[in-house]
């Protein structure tokens, strides 16, 4: 194909998208996805499409609830419209709503179009039950990574500090 | 006090809470030349994980991955004394007793004591967490201006943690950005300790 005309289709993909009102960057377990929405440019709460929930954050709507693997969550049955919503061929998800449901922390900017999904109260709490050290993998000075639980069988005096 | 006490089965890891990363606190480590293990956490995700507020920040951890002391200030040497008043001595004796007695060390908490310390992260705090980390998320992403007001939410919904204020205002013009600066929140203490007292249990000698 013509040089020019793959630097053109390749323009117009990037108008197509960034004329796009319906993107949406969403930061889910940390991984930052963007996704389509059909929520009314301004609203606070996220709807996205069910093949976007499994790109973004591996759950899928199953008949059991909402899942990933093992863990399931099933939606309430009385509210159910309240977190599914089918327009045409389109299933809508509307994830703000389950992030309540599941609790966990939702930041958004609705001017930058970006929302924040925290860890649910269960995963960040799990430790004050169960006494284990979170578990974290982080870079040193040369980009090796180091998992804290790697340093098990040894005392660890875990300490911060910043530049600040 | 790591090359006094490395062979004895015990590491330092030293984690730098620092959105600039390797930018801003890489200078200090390699000033200080460290034999123990120096991390970068961009995302200040070990004062997320441990409910941390301020810095510097210790938690001891067993050989089995328990908590056996939790967050608590952790000054190693004096250099700061004469603006904190919290004297190294104490609690670098504390680490060399855990050192050589394990759990069994008077410093070092029972599960019962150390449930009764630990706290559920609240859901105002939580969101907080959430709040910075989209500031994060944006001033990485070249937004600072959009990051302020997330940074702001955050000091908001939990102002007893420092780092949220430390760490915006270090990226921006604080009196600018913030109207506050930290020598300025410091002074509105009014001679209350800017750290929570240790909890270091009196050495029988």
């Amino acid at each position: 194909m013509n040089l020019f005309l793959i630097i053109g289709l390749l323009l117009l993909t990037s108008m197509i998208i960034a004329a796009e009102p319906n993107r949406r960057t969403m930061i889910y377990d940390g991984k930052v996805t963007e996704v389509t929405s059909n929520s009314a440019a301004g609203a606070a709460d996220l709807w996205i499409t069910l093949e976007d929930l499994k790109r973004a954050t591996g759950f899928e709507n199953k008949p059991k609830g909402v899942c990933r693997d093992e863990l399931c969550f099933p939606l309430p049955k009385a509210r159910k419209s309240a977190f599914l919503n089918q327009q045409g061929k389109a299933t809508w998800f509307n994830l703000s709503e389950f992030a309540r449901l599941v609790r966990q922390p939702v930041a958004f900017d609705v001017e930058a179009a970006i929302w924040f999904f925290g860890p649910r109260a269960d995963e960040q709490n799990g430790y004050v039950s169960s006494l284990k050290a979170p578990d974290f993998k982080l870079p040193d000075l040369n980009g090796k990574l180091h998992l804290l639980a790697d340093y098990r069988g040894k005392k660890v005096l875990l300490l911060t500090w910043a530049s600040w | 006090m790591y090359s006094e006490l490395k062979g004895k089965n015990f590491e330092i890891i030293s984690v730098a809470q620092d959105t600039g990363g390797i930018k801003d606190a890489g200078q200090w480590i390699t000033a200080a030349k460290p034999e123990y293990t120096v991390l970068i956490d961009t995302k200040h995700l070990v004062t997320r994980l441990y409910n941390m507020v301020n810095v510097p920040t210790a938690v001891w951890i067993n050989e089995k991955g328990r908590i056996v002391r939790p967050n608590e200030v952790a000054y190693v040497d004096n250099r700061f004394t004469s603006m904190h008043k919290i004297e190294a001595a104490p609690y670098l004796d504390a680490i060399r007793d855990w050192v050589a007695n394990g759990d069994k060390s008077i410093f070092a908490l029972s599960e019962q004591q150390l449930k009764a310390q630990l706290e559920q992260q609240k859901p105002e705090w939580a969101l907080a967490a959430a709040e910075f980390a989209l500031a994060e998320h944006l001033y990485q992403s070249g937004q600072a201006a959009a990051s302020i007001r997330h940074y702001k939410e955050a000091q908001r919904l939990n102002p007893d943690n420092w780092n949220y204020k430390r760490q915006a205002w270090a990226l921006s013009n604080a009196d600018r950005d913030y109207g506050t600066n930290f020598t300025k929140e410091v002074q509105k203490l009014n001679g209350k300790p800017y750290y929570p007292p240790r909890r270091l249990p009196e050495v029988k000698k």
